[in-house]
C-alpha cells in the first residue's frame, strides 16, 4: 500500500515536470523555400524579405526561433520537398511551387487553413486580390496564402514606334490595333530581301486565348475545351498573326537588337530589366514601357497573373504558431510592402500595392518608369486570370502548343483540327 | 494447462501459433518493403514522381515499419488475452472488438497491401466458438468481419499508398516478381487458414463423437441399474414374504398348534375331568396371550423405521427430502397443521398415503413437480398429493389406490382423487373428540 502511493507520487512528479518541459520547451519553426526568384527573373538577395519577417516574428513571440534552409535552388525545391515529405521532416510553412499545390493539396500534406483564416479576429481575407486568394484554394478549400505576385503585361519598344510613326497603343487596345501596328512595323529595312522588323515576338496562344475569355481547362484538369467559337477566333488571329511574318522566325536575338515592337513580359522581367544594371547590359539600344495585352473580340485586355503561395504542412505539431508565422510572411502590411522593394514581384494586398508608400518605393526602386502608375498596376492585377495549377497542367499546355503550331502551320480546316487536338489532349488528361 | 490438453487440442496451438508466426513474418516483409522502397525512392531522387502516384503522403519509411510491427504485435497480444486469459464474457467481447480494431489499423498502417492478418482475428473467434446456439453470433461476426474488411478497403482506399505504386518503382520484370511474392504470401496464408479451421472443426467434432459416446454409455447404466432396482425390489418383497411366513409360522403357527393341541386334550378331558380342562384351557389363553403379544411384536416390525425412530411430522419430512434427491422430482411441501396426537396406526396411513402418493406421480404421472399439502380442518386431517404429470383418467386400480382406501376406511377416512393439469389425491382422517366418541360408540 504505501509502495503503491509512493510509486503513485514518482508518477505524478514525473508527470508534472514531463508537462512542465513540455510547455516550456524551445519551439522552433522550420521553413522552406527555395533561393532565388519565384519568376525566374535574377535576384540579388532572395532571403531578405524572409529574414525580415522571421525577425518581426520572433521579437513578437520570444522563445520561438524559426529556421530555414538556404541553398535550395528553384530547379531543385521540388524534389527537395518532396523527399522531405516521405522523411517526414517537411519545414513547418514551406513555399508550395504552384504546379505542385493541387498535389499537395489533395494528398493532405497542406494543412487547410479556413478554420485559421474565419477564427482570427486580425485577419481579413479581402484585402487580398481575390484571384490571389483563390490560387491558394483547392476545391473551394484554403489550403495556401499568396505572398507575391506578378502579372504578364505588353512590352512595347517605344524607339521603334516612334521611328514608324505609330502613337503607343492605349491600355485598352484590341487585336485588331495590334494586328494593324504589326503589319505597319513588319519590313524589310536594310533591302537584303528578308524581313528584318517585326511586330511581335513570343507572344502565344495561350495569351490570345486568356484575352479572349476561352477557359481552356475544366477546374479539374480532367478535360480540356478547344471546339468552341472564341477558340476558333484565336487561332484565326493567330494565323493572321503568324502570316504577316511571312513565315521567317522572329528570334529573342531581333528582340534584344530593338528590331521587335511587341513583346509579353512578366512585371519581374519588368522590374528586373528595367532599372539599372541589367537595363544597360540587355536592352541599352532602345526605350520600352509596357501595356495591358490588347484584347479579343469576346474577351478583355486581362493578363496573365503568376502568384506564389506559402502553405503550412499538416503534420506541423505546431499549427497556432505555424499560422501566425504565415501570417506574417503573407499578411503583414510591412512585409509586404517589402515585396516590392527586396523582390521583383508585386505585393499581393491590393491596399498595400494601392498605397502612395507603394508608389514611392516602387517609382524609388524602379528609376525610368514613367508609365507604370501602380494603380494600373493595380487594376490589371485585379482584373487578370491565374493559369490552371493541376499537376499536368505543363505537360498538356505544352502538347496543346506542339498541336496547334502544326495546325496553324497546316492550315487545314480549322474546327477540325481543333476538335483533332481536343480529342488529343483530352485522351491525355484522362490517362 | 498442459496436461488437459489431447494431442487434437496441442496439434490446433501449434498450427495457430504457426498462423501467428507465419503472419508476423508477412507483416515484418510488406513493412520492409515498403519502408525500404521508400528509403530507396528518396536517395535515388524521384520523391517527387512517386508522390504524384499517391493520393496521401506515406508515414515516414521507419515510423510506418514500427506502427506496423506494433500493431502486430498487439494484435497477438490481444489474441493470445482472447483465447486464453481468464476474462468474463463481456470484456472479452471488449478484447475481440479491440484486436478488430488493431486490425484495421495494421491493414492501413501496411497500405492494405496485405488483409492476411483478419483470418488471424477469425481463427481466434472460431475458436472461441462454442455450441450450436452461439452458430448465428458466429455468422453474423463473420459477414461483419468480411464487411469490415471490405469498407475498410473502400474507405481507405484513397487514403493509402498502395503496393502496386511501390512496386511501380522497380523495372517490370521485377516488378512482376514482387507481384507474385506478395500473392503467393496471401495464398499460403489462406492454405494455413484453411488447415487451422480443418483441424478446428475436426477437434470440434471429436469431442461431440466423444461426449454423445459417454452419453450412451450413461443410459445403458442407466438402464441396467433400472433393471437392478427392480431386481432389488423383488428380492426384498420375497424376503419379506418368506419373514413373515417365518413370523407366522414361528408366531401365530405356534401359538395356534398350541391351542388346538390344547383345545384337543381339552375335548378328550371335557367329560372326564372338567376340572383339568379348566386348568388346561388357562393354559390355552396364556399361550394365545402369548401368541397375541407376538403377533403384536411382530406387527410392529412391520411398521415403518422412520416412524419408528422419530414423529411422523419429521418421517413425513423426510420420506419427501429422499424421495425427491434420488427420482429428481422437485416435491414441495406445504405444512398447514400437523394434528397434536395421533395413534400409531393413523401416524402409518398417513405415512403410507404420502409414501404410495408421490411414488405413484413419479412412476405414473411422470411427474417432475409434486405439491405436498397437509393441513387440519375442523374435526379432520387432510392431504392433498398434486402433480404435474400426465395424470389419469380411469385410474386402474393396483396404483395402491384400493389399498389406500382401505386403510383409510379403517380409519373412517374418505380418498378422493381426480386429473386435471396432472393428477391429484386427497384423504381425508376424521380427528378430534367427535372421532373418539364414535370411535367409543364403534367399541361400544
Amino acid at each position: 500500500m504505501k509502495r503503491g502511493f509512493a510509486l503513485y507520487l514518482a508518477f505524478l512528479l514525473f508527470m508534472t515536470c514531463f508537462l512542465g518541459w513540455y510547455l516550456t520547451r524551445p519551439k522552433v519553426l522550420t521553413v522552406g523555400l527555395f533561393a532565388g526568384s519565384n519568376w525566374n527573373v535574377p535576384e540579388g538577395d532572395s532571403y531578405a524579405l524572409l529574414e525580415e519577417a522571421i525577425k518581426r516574428f520572433e521579437a513578437e513571440h520570444p522563445g520561438v526561433t524559426v529556421k530555414y534552409v538556404s541553398g535550395i535552388r528553384k530547379d531543385d525545391y521540388s524534389e527537395w520537398l518532396a523527399e522531405r515529405l516521405l522523411k517526414g521532416e517537411e519545414p513547418d510553412i514551406f513555399v508550395v511551387p504552384g504546379e505542385d499545390f493541387n498535389l499537395y493539396a489533395s494528398i493532405g500534406a497542406l494543412q487547410p487553413l479556413d478554420r485559421s483564416m474565419n477564427g482570427d479576429e486580425s485577419f481579413d481575407p479581402s484585402v487580398y486580390y481575390p484571384r490571389a486568394l483563390d490560387y491558394g484554394r483547392y476545391q473551394g478549400i484554403s489550403y495556401a496564402l499568396p505572398v507575391g505576385a506578378v502579372t504578364t503585361l505588353m512590352f512595347v519598344n517605344k524607339t521603334l514606334l516612334a521611328k514608324e510613326g505609330i502613337p503607343i497603343p492605349a491600355n485598352n487596345w484590341t487585336w485588331q490595333d495590334f494586328l494593324q501596328i504589326c503589319k505597319a512595323v513588319t519590313k524589310d529595312t536594310d533591302g537584303d530581301g528578308r524581313l528584318d522588323q517585326f511586330g511581335v515576338y513570343d507572344y502565344t496562344w495561350r495569351k490570345a486565348a486568356l484575352t479572349n475569355d476561352v477557359p481552356i481547362f475544366a477546374e479539374d484538369g480532367r478535360s480540356a475545351d478547344f471546339s468552341g467559337p472564341h477558340m476558333e477566333e484565336v487561332m484565326r488571329f493567330m494565323a493572321e498573326l503568324h502570316a504577316v511574318s511571312k513565315g521567317q522566325e522572329v528570334t529573342a536575338k531581333d528582340f534584344d537588337m530593338g528590331r521587335v515592337a511587341f513583346r509579353p513580359f512578366s512585371f519581374a522581367e519588368y522590374r528586373t530589366y528595367k532599372p539599372y544594371p541589367w537595363r544597360i547590359k540587355k536592352y541599352s539600344s532602345f526605350e520600352w514601357d509596357c501595356i495591358k495585352l490588347p484584347a479579343g473580340p469576346s474577351g478583355g485586355n486581362g493578363s496573365i497573373m503568376q502568384t506564389m503561395l506559402v502553405g503550412i504542412s499538416a503534420r506541423s505539431s505546431e499549427q497556432r504558431l505555424a499560422w501566425e508565422l504565415l501570417k506574417t510572411i503573407c499578411y503583414d502590411p510591412v512585409i509586404q510592402e517589402m515585396v516590392l522593394t527586396k523582390s521583383q514581384g508585386l505585393p499581393v494586398r491590393r491596399d498595400v500595392v494601392e498605397s502612395a508608400r507603394a508608389q514611392e518605393l516602387f517609382t524609388n526602386s524602379t528609376p525610368g518608369s514613367d508609365e507604370m502608375n501602380l494603380k494600373t498596376v493595380s487594376e490589371v492585377m485585379a482584373d487578370s486570370l491565374t493559369e490552371p495549377k493541376f499537376p499536368r497542367y505543363k505537360e498538356a499546355m505544352n502538347l496543346a502548343d506542339n498541336r496547334l503550331f502544326h495546325a496553324v502551320q497546316e492550315n487545314s480546316s480549322l474546327s477540325n483540327a481543333l476538335s483533332q487536338v481536343q480529342k488529343e489532349i483530352n485522351i491525355y488528361l484522362q490517362r | 494447462m498442459t496436461e488437459a490438453y489431447t494431442p487434437e487440442e496441442r496439434r490446433l496451438e501449434w498450427l495457430y501459433g504457426l498462423l501467428g508466426l507465419y503472419n508476423g513474418l508477412v507483416v515484418l516483409l510488406m513493412a520492409g518493403f515498403m519502408s525500404l522502397t521508400q528509403e530507396k525512392i528518396i536517395t535515388t531522387m524521384s520523391a517527387h514522381a512517386f508522390l504524384t502516384t499517391l493520393p496521401i503522403v506515406p508515414l515516414p519509411a521507419f515510423k510506418g515499419f514500427l506502427a506496423s510491427v506494433g500493431a502486430y504485435a498487439l494484435l497477438l497480444l490481444l489474441g493470445k488475452l482472447y483465447r486464453h486469459g481468464g476474462i468474463a464474457s463481456g470484456q472479452r467481447h471488449l478484447v475481440f472488438a479491440a484486436e478488430i480494431g488493431v486490425c484495421m489499423l495494421l491493414m492501413r498502417s501496411l497500405n492494405l497491401a496485405y488483409d492476411g492478418v483478419v483470418l488471424l482475428a477469425v481463427a481466434d473467434l472460431m475458436h472461441r466458438y462454442q455450441g450450436e446456439n452461439q452458430s448465428w453470433l458466429l455468422l453474423g461476426a463473420m459477414l461483419g468481419l468480411y464487411f469490415m474488411a471490405n469498407y475498410n478497403l473502400a474507405i481507405f482506399q484513397r487514403h493509402v499508398a498502395p503496393f502496386d505504386v511501390y512496386a511501380a518503382y522497380y523495372r517490370p520484370e521485377v516488378q512482376s516478381v514482387l507481384l507474385a511474392i506478395k500473392n503467393g504470401l496471401i495464398s499460403l496464408n489462406i492454405v494455413l487458414f484453411v488447415l487451422y479451421l480443418v483441424l478446428l472443426v475436426q477437434s470440434k467434432h471429436h469431442e461431440k463423437e466423444r461426449i454423445a459416446s459417454l452419453n450412451k454409455q450413461l443410459e445403458e447404466a442407466n438402464v441396467r441399474l433400472r433393471a437392478y432396482a427392480i431386481e432389488a425390489e423383488r428380492t426384498a418383497e420375497t424376503r419379506e414374504r418368506n419373514r413373515l411366513a417365518r413370523e407366522i409360522h414361528d408366531t401365530l403357527g405356534h401359538t395356534l398348534t398350541g391351542i388346538v393341541a390344547g383345545l384337543d386334550a381339552c375335548l378328550v378331558l371335557v367329560d372326564a375331568a372338567p376340572g383339568a380342562v379348566k386348568k388346561q384351557m388357562e393354559k390355552i389363553r396364556a399361550t394365545a396371550q402369548h401368541g397375541i403379544v407376538d403377533v403384536r411384536r411382530s406387527v410392529k416390525k412391520l411398521r415403518p423405521d422412520d416412524l419408528e425412530k422419530m414423529p411422523l411430522k419429521q418421517a413425513v419430512k423426510k420420506v419427501i427430502a429422499e424421495f425427491g434427491a434420488s427420482s429428481g422430482v422437485d416435491i414441495h411441501l406445504v405444512e398447514l397443521g400437523w394434528p397434536e396426537k395421533l395413534r400409531e396406526d393413523e401416524e402409518e396411513v398417513i405415512y403410507r398415503i404420502v409414501q404410495e402418493g408421490i411414488t405413484n406421480a413419479r412412476r405414473h404421472g411422470k411427474a417432475d413437480k409434486v405439491t405436498v399439502t397437509c393441513g387440519l380442518e375442523p374435526g379432520r386431517f387432510y392431504i392433498i398429493i398434486a402433480d404435474n404429470g400426465t395424470g389419469c383418467e380411469a385410474p386402474q386400480q393396483g396404483f395402491g389406490l384400493r389399498h389406500m382406501e382401505e386403510r383409510l376406511a379403517l380409519l373412517h377416512g374418505r380418498l378422493r382423487y381426480w386429473s386435471d393439469n396432472g393428477f391429484t389425491l386427497e384423504a381425508t382422517i376424521p380427528m378430534g373428540k367427535n372421532v373418539m366418541d364414535n370411535n367409543g360408540e364403534d367399541n361400544g
